[in-house]
């Protein structure tokens, strides 16, 4: 008996001690910010940059732009870091606790409210006051990043941009006959009237799987053209026109939808269109290259999203990625010169045309590519459009991308298969952002 | 009729398991081979090619030389290489020690070996980054050498100690009545009959440091030290996926694991034979 006793106290404490040493991370914090020497403008610098989008798409694309900027400051030498995309937050995460962080950034609008919070980021104003680009990027997507913070700073310069649309293939419409769908009611006739059950041809391809809260979210503000609150600061999620919207959304699954539609993440559901077997799928211009490289050219195109009942066009505001300095780095002022270059006239040029995004750098739109191009065209034409509405979901709320991944992704694929309704699925999804604004509220005084 | 009987029923519980087993293994991997032969377009191509109609090894070029799969497998290489080193010489030792010597607290020792296993890898990361960072490693091959060998040793140091009961204590006292001292008794008697152990435990470690991707992936900062996984998965991006290269990248990194296991089954079977004799 005894020896059994002496075993468990022994096994709990290493349990124990592996797991402090597991909460022992952060005392080694504010060191590293001190060492900010100037250094002279001529010395040879090094400076990291972390790519949150890695890839065999995006990673020469970056390398080419890192060359040209070399060959204009000669003393500054960028390291590129491509991060696979799926683990990028959690490698930022891990440095930014570890206070290892990388000069320069490429993060999500939605990440900034949190690394700002946690103080890893430089604020950016003074530099973006005094610099050119100023004039000419988007002023709505730095308006939202600076309204997203706590501190109202800029902690990112957005250098492309994105929009929900959706793709569509002309050549089946025009078979049958089928007009590109301008309304939410002529979408849903879209879908009846492309089914083809001979050729195995479904009309719409639903997100079930990873991603879908982005899809459903996107798609029903863009149905009923409200704010993500009201004005008492009740949300709208469970508004009885978005709760009319997903009924009838999902009510489509697995009858004129293919069936594995509730597993479709974007490999799934891409696949699904650049393979003949769905005509219209909700994504956004950055899967061009996909389809480029199935389809025939002439066979597919980008559409916007269905306008509100107003006629309105409504596009979710933040939907960008930005050039962030870190806050550990010794070389702010060469950093600057990167992010400055990566969102000049050229630069973004280049790299939007490469990629299939929309500049946020309004010189590019006049470029003769932008006019070739009719998916960068026509998400432009909508950014433009003096109308067009954007709704700024609260993404400073540090639950807000969990309550994205665990309540409504989730909840998303209950309705599919019919174990909730519309209806609670979006007042719980309501539920859970309530609370958490409430809770964050509560810390910052408001 | 007894005979038929039999072989019906060699049929039925033998061969047709066994053959819808294998074909629920090998399916992914003929599918990644064949996604691998075949050039960019024809891979989402409908209808589906069963077999590569335009056969190119235009992906593992690709693979190889412009996304950087020569580095990621050197460095895969040295990793594993070293790791299998490290853990086969501290486990056999340890091994030996706790399957041949009587010493207090010997049950909560291996208690304590088994509670290390129950400590989810995703937490140790942030403190493993500060300490990599204090010690200047991180980027460093050698911070996934230590990491991969602390993770593998108490598991291996158990394995090994299993291994080693095995081999009769009665082999070791005849050599020593030979005259041979502790040392070469391990030599001449243990090693030579613990082989199959010592293969197993080293093709057992070598693939958790090939397949491993998280921590590889957060000790690394820098494109020219990041591992095959880390490699592999940056060819999933956001809005592009090049399944040709993914695909032509995977039958690479295959390769040495199926070698390995080729070699080592060989000799797992002739090992056992030779313990059991003796």
């Amino acid at each position: 008996m005894k020896k059994k006793m002496t075993t468990s106290v022994l096994a709990l404490t290493m349990a124990t001690g592996m797991l402090l040493a597991g909460c022992g991370g952060e005392e080694k914090a504010a060191t590293k910010d001190t060492k900010k020497a100037a250094t002279k403008s001529d010395e040879p610098v090094t400076l990291q940059f972390w790519d949150e989008n890695a890839g065999p798409a995006r990673t020469p694309v970056w390398e080419e732009v890192i060359k040209r900027f070399e060959e204009k400051n000669p003393n500054i030498d960028v390291e590129y870091v491509g991060i696979p995309n799926a683990s990028a937050k959690s490698k930022y995460d891990a440095a930014i606790a570890a206070e290892d962080t990388p000069d320069i950034g490429s993060v999500q609008t939605t990440w900034l409210p949190e690394f700002s919070i946690r103080e890893a980021l430089l604020p950016l104003d003074s530099y973006f006051k005094k610099s050119d680009i100023s004039k000419k990027i988007n002023p709505s997507a730095t308006g939202v990043n600076k309204k997203i913070t706590q501190d109202g700073k800029l902690y990112g310069i957005p250098y492309a941009q994105n929009l929900d649309a959706l793709w569509i293939r002309t050549d089946w419409f025009e078979q049958a006959g089928v007009k590109e769908p301008k309304t939410w009611d002529e979408f849903f006739t879209v879908i009846e009237k492309m089914r083809d059950e001979a050729n195995n041809r479904y009309g719409f391809t639903i997100r079930g799987g990873a991603g879908a809260s982005f899809t459903i979210q996107r798609a029903m503000f863009a149905y009923s053209g409200l704010d993500f609150f009201d004005k008492n600061g009740k949300t709208n999620i469970n508004d009885p026109k978005h709760v009319e919207f997903v009924e009838k959304y999902f009510s489509y699954n697995d009858k004129l939808t293919p069936k594995s539609d509730i597993t479709n993440g974007y490999k799934e559901m891409i696949a699904g269109f650049d393979t003949g077997v769905v005509a219209m799928v909700h994504h956004n211009p950055g899967s061009y290259g996909e389809h480029n490289k199935a389809l025939p050219a002439g066979s597919y195109k980008l559409i916007p999203l269905p306008t509100t009942e107003k006629g309105q066009y409504v596009a979710e505001g933040g939907n960008a990625v930005n050039l962030a300095i870190f806050k550990s780095t010794e070389h702010a002022d060469e950093a600057w010169k990167f992010v400055e270059f990566v969102n000049s006239e050229e630069a973004q040029s280049y790299w939007n045309q490469q990629t299939g995004q929309i500049p946020t750098n309004s010189d590019v739109l006049d470029d003769e590519w932008v006019q070739d191009a009719q998916h960068i065209k026509t998400a432009f034409e909508v950014y433009n459009n003096p109308d067009t509405k954007l709704y700024e979901p609260p993404f400073y709320l540090p639950d807000y991308r969990a309550i994205l991944d665990d309540v409504v992704d989730p909840g998303v694929q209950a309705v599919m298969s019919g174990k909730m309704s519309a209806k609670d699925f979006l007042d719980e999804w309501a539920k859970a952002i309530e609370d958490s604004k409430a809770k964050y509220d509560q810390t910052f005084k408001k | 009729m007894f005979t038929v009987n039999k072989k019906v029923d060699k049929i039925l519980t033998l061969y047709l398991p066994l053959t819808m087993l294998l074909s629920f293994t090998i399916f992914p991997i003929y599918w990644t081979l064949n996604t691998a032969f075949k050039p960019e377009g024809d891979i989402v191509k409908r209808p589906l090619q069963y077999m590569p109609v335009n056969p190119t090894t235009e992906n593992f070029v690709a693979a190889w030389t412009n996304v950087g799969f020569a580095t990621f497998f050197k460095n895969s290489l040295i990793v594993g290489v070293f790791t299998v080193i490290a853990v086969l010489i501290c486990s056999t030792l340890s091994g030996y020690a706790l399957s041949r010597y009587q010493f207090k607290g010997k049950r909560s020792f291996m208690l304590m070996l088994l509670c290390t296993q129950f400590i989810p890898r995703a937490m140790m990361i942030i403190p493993l980054f500060v300490i990599f960072k204090n010690l200047g490693l991180i980027s460093n091959p050698l911070s996934l050498i230590i990491t991969y060998t602390a993770i593998e040793i108490p598991f291996t140091t158990i394995l090994m100690s299993g291994f080693i009961s095995n081999v009769p204590k009665e082999l070791e006292e005849a050599a020593m009545i030979d005259g041979c001292t502790k040392l070469q008794s391990l030599r001449h008697v243990v090693f030579p009959l613990l082989l199959p152990g010592i293969v197993a435990t080293g093709v057992f470690t070598f693939i958790y440091t090939w397949n491993e991707f998280l921590i590889a992936l957060m000790l690394t900062n820098q494109q020219s030290k990041f591992t095959l996984p880390v490699g592999l998965s940056t060819m999933m991006g956001e809005f592009s996926i090049n399944y040709g290269a993914l695909a032509a990248g995977s039958v690479i990194a295959l390769i040495p694991a199926v070698i390995l296991f080729a070699y080592a089954q060989k000799h797992l079977v002739n090992g056992m034979g030779g313990a059991v004799k003796g």
